[in-house]
């Protein structure tokens, strides 16, 4: 190709006649962009993979020390250098439950008003009011259940709870002590509070899956409202509803903050919910710097793992039920 | 005697359907009722907290007068490099899922472990990073609570990027590669520029995430009851004095700790509302 | 004078292989013009799905080819096979030979990005860029050239005049091209193709989501632009085939049935299946 060659045809034709190379070094841009995209998506798995195996190494002191034992045993004692996360675990799973019961049947009916009663003028608000006090930080929520929450069940809630529910045999033992208004059900209150934003707007967005079809067939063979919800809507988006009440059980047992203000702090397992307690995150987050001991910094990292574990689970667990959720109502 | 029948049938099944909606109505009114009270005493004791003071001073001594400058400063100076260190992370990694994976099953993995990641508790980020920073370097410091709140930006970001870019059109991508524009160029310059307004709300939600925590920068960048710079030595930061101080028996100390949380809140509140109004924005133009 | 893609620059392979359909023989009056692209026995497949079932056929330079057909007949899959479009996604590939040139540009080695700034492509919907209507088209110069500042803009303005739209912009080069109007940003597309001097032209029904006006906008602009490129176009009006293609290929269910000029497969289609589809008794 000559000089002359390329300079009039360019000047007569817009068709290109000179040899086409790409400005600049594309070819390295290329390799080092996506290089360093797939980089990052490891780094993420690497993250994961760091976490597991920074627990697993800075809890072995304690498993060697205490075995299966550390897990079983009620003993906390930092002075004597025994520990066991019995009451740390059962304050875990008892807050986290109460925080279901309550949070549950809250965030069902939320989400029901949302997609079936409010009037389509409120519905957007509503759901963006809700939504946006899930971004509420967790600190928030503990110091409103600190200086609120818990001078109000001293007050009234739990000397109620006890003179009506503490005199029924049996049940009357979970509501027995002093009014204290710090303890288990207080924490597990403040943890019913904080999940209903995120469960009630997971159902709500899996409720709004359900094909209009379905539902105006329900209706028209003469079925109520609550048939149409209880019937069809609930069956259709069973796996989805219960990815969200998982994925609020997840948050509600690693919830620190709002926890720590309330519950209490006491190593020991009390019978009655009245009483104060502690959770795995709420003994992380009042001891860990305090452990100057080796066996004591390991047991709460110990800690950390059996947390990390169980949260784990039932995350994975709401996952892969959101994942098929998905999947139904993309079909 | 049938049509009768029926009727009573039908009437029991309307009184169910209405006590059942009813419930669904209280349900709503308590969730609201009790997300109000929360707002109502922050305001109320936070708005008379909020003493310009608190802007200029240093966090006092209990029983002396102060404010949370130091705090403040700390929790931005954190907020502003984890988020810094976590958005091109989680832009890239993200960018790798949607543009370059072609669903593979390592893609679903990251996207899997990014949303367990996502819920994870984050105090267990913290141990994580004392055990990656703090042990090493023998002591807490501002880089280890940063690096924290990194790890607690790059889902939030990755997620957003992934949604986003998933919403750009094919006939984009293609329409770059059709004119012989190298990958890359067409992920930076075409991709990018059209779901930039969506991945700007991610960033706004991680950072509205972020400033908030807690749990994590409790055993990396510890507290400080004083000014510093210093990156590399514990920082202030408003959610550990917010926390420190309302479990506190001082008074002084419980005023502050409502000043930092009304700021905190409604700063979160701001940035939750304008990255919602941005993803409508950008939701329009689609 | 041919443009080299790539080191691989074979000698023209003789026209020996086993052609199921359309005979290439079968069109005289155009042994005398410039074969632009040659395919042969072009098969592509959907992971197993086999969608072009041995294609053989030549397009010409300076002319407007059409394909036209059924919906799934494989019309758009095989003008996406020309620039190798396929290849963003996994899973699809094809078998057999595109010579453009005489150089084979189905090889693995060749450089994309390079085929496909020689062949130019418009889509279906048009495709602006989120940038300035200028940045638009200065996008796809900037990869290859590196032009003075007032070379450019000259550049910019011709392509805008080439695709007829120079009138209706200049006075607002710097705002965004998702401002204009369907036709307008299909007619910015075909100005941001032209811009960087490709020298195949491949439209993918690029009237389909445009009214009639910028429809014939469009149609005149076609004709226009023949002059200089070897066009392809893919299309599901027949009238559209017949005002603007010379050639006109019609494709059933990934076979190449009938390919003729224009005048011939309209008036006097050798083949059953062609006239009951261009009658309007199928498709």
């Amino acid at each position: 190709m000559t000089v002359t060659d390329s300079a009039t045809i360019s000047a007569a034709s817009s068709a290109r006649k000179t040899a086409l190379t790409l400005r600049g070094p594309q070819k390295l841009f290329d390799l080092l962009f996506g290089g360093s995209t797939i980089f990052f998506a490891a780094l993420v798995l690497l993250i994961l993979g760091g976490v597991v195996f920074s627990l697993v190494s800075g809890s072995r002191l304690a498993f060697s020390t205490f075995g299966t034992d550390f897990i079983f045993s009620q003993f906390w004692n930092p002075v004597t250098s025994k520990f066991g996360a019995r009451a740390p675990i059962y304050g875990t799973l008892m807050t986290s439950f109460i925080a279901m019961l309550f949070g549950v049947p809250i965030s069902f009916g939320i989400a029901v008003f949302l997609t079936e009663v409010c009037p389509p003028v409120l519905k957007r608000p509503l759901s963006v009011a809700i939504e946006l006090l899930a971004g509420i930080p967790s600190i928030i929520y503990g110091i409103w259940g600190l200086f609120f929450l818990a001078p109000f069940m001293q007050s009234y809630v739990e000397p109620y709870l006890t003179s009506t529910l503490g005199a029924v045999p049996g049940l009357g033992i979970l509501f027995s002590g002093p009014p204290l208004g710090i303890g288990i059900l207080t924490a597990g209150i403040i943890l019913a509070i904080m999940i209903i934003p995120f469960i009630s707007s997971i159902m709500r967005e899996v409720f709004e899956t359900v094909p209009v079809m379905l539902k105006e067939s329900a209706y028209g063979i003469g079925c109520t409202t609550w048939e149409v919800m209880w019937n069809i809507v609930l069956p259709y988006t069973r796996v989805g509803v219960i990815g969200g009440v998982m994925l609020g059980l997840g948050r509600a047992m690693g919830e620190t903050m709002a926890v720590t203000f309330v519950i209490g702090n006491s190593h020991r397992i009390a019978s009655s919910l009245l009483a104060p307690g502690q959770t795995i995150s709420s003994t992380l987050a009042n001891e860990f710097t305090e452990a100057t001991e080796d066996l004591y910094t390991s047991s709460l990292i110990a800690l950390g793992l059996i947390l990390f574990v169980i949260t784990f689970i039932v995350l994975s667990f709401a996952k892969v039920m959101l994942i098929r959720a998905n999947r139904q109502a993309g079909n | 005697m049938a049509a009768t029948l029926d009727m009573t049938r039908y009437r029991g099944r309307q009184v169910q359907s209405r006590i059942a909606l009813g419930l669904a109505c209280a349900a709503t009114s308590v969730g609201l009722f009790v997300l109000g009270t929360i707002l109502l005493t922050l305001l109320w004791n936070g708005l008379s907290a909020l003493h310009p003071t608190i802007l200029t001073q240093m966090t006092p001594a209990p029983g002396s007068k102060g404010g949370l400058l130091n705090a403040i400063a700390g929790t931005i100076a954190m907020t502003t490099v984890g988020v810094a260190l976590g958005t091109p992370v989680g832009i890239l990694a993200g960018t790798w899922i949607a543009e370059y994976s072609r669903g593979s099953v390592l893609a679903q993995m990251v996207q899997f472990v990014n949303d367990i990641l996502l819920s994870a508790p984050s105090i267990i980020v913290g141990l994580f990073v004392y055990e990656l920073m703090v042990v090493p370097m023998g002591h807490f410091s501002a880089w280890a609570g940063s690096v924290a709140l990194a790890i607690l930006v790059v889902p939030v970001v990755l997620r957003t990027t992934v949604d986003m870019l998933g919403l750009v059109p094919s006939a984009l991508r293609e329409a770059a590669a059709a004119l012989g524009t190298p990958k890359w160029r067409t992920v930076t310059m075409v991709c990018y520029r059209a779901a930039m307004q969506g991945m700007l709300t991610g960033i706004m939600l991680a950072v509205a995430r972020v400033s908030g925590e807690t749990a994590p920068l409790l055993f990396t960048a510890l507290n400080n009851q004083f000014w510093s710079t210093n990156m590399n030595a514990p920082m202030a930061n408003l959610p550990v004095v917010i926390f420190q101080f309302a479990l506190s028996p001082y008074e002084d100390w419980q005023h502050l700790a409502w000043g930092g949380a009304i700021l905190i809140t409604f700063t979160i509140l701001t940035l939750n509302i304008l990255a919602r109004f941005l993803a409508t924005l950008s939701s329009l133009k689609q | 004078m041919q443009t080299p893609i790539d080191g691989t620059n074979d000698s023209y392979p003789d026209d020996s292989g086993s052609t199921r359909t359309a005979p290439l023989e079968a069109k005289s009056p155009v042994a005398e013009m410039t074969n632009k692209m040659v395919i042969k026995d072009l098969r592509f497949y959907y992971k197993k799905y086999e969608a072009l079932k041995g294609i053989n056929m030549a397009l010409y330079d300076k002319h407007v080819t059409a394909f036209i057909g059924p919906s799934g007949c494989g019309k758009s899959t095989l003008l996406r096979v020309l620039n190798r479009m396929y290849q963003l996604y996994p899973g699809q590939y094809a078998t057999g030979e595109i010579l453009v040139d005489g150089q084979n540009i189905l090889d693995p080695k060749l450089d994309l990005n390079l085929l496909r700034a020689k062949i130019g492509m418009v889509f279906q919907k048009p495709t602006p860029f989120p940038m300035s209507i200028y940045d638009n088209i200065a996008f796809g110069i900037n990869l290859y050239e590196k032009l003075p500042k007032s070379e450019l803009d000259g550049r910019i303005e011709h392509s805008l005049r080439k695709a007829a739209l120079w009138g209706e912009v200049k006075d607002k080069l710097k705002q965004s091209g998702l401002g204009l109007s369907g036709g307008q940003q299909q007619r910015l597309c075909i100005a941001r193709a032209v811009a960087v001097k490709p020298e195949i032209l491949l439209m993918d029904e690029p009237c389909s989501a445009l009214d009639p006006i910028s429809t014939q906008k469009v149609e005149e602009l076609i004709s226009e632009l023949k002059s200089d490129y070897c066009i392809v176009i893919v299309t599901h009006s027949m009238q559209q085939a017949a005002r603007s293609s010379d050639y006109t290929a019609f494709m059933y269910l990934g076979d190449l049935i009938e390919f003729n000029d224009t005048a011939t497969v309209f008036t006097n289609p050798s083949n059953k299946r062609t006239e009951d589809y261009i009658t309007g008794r199928f498709g």
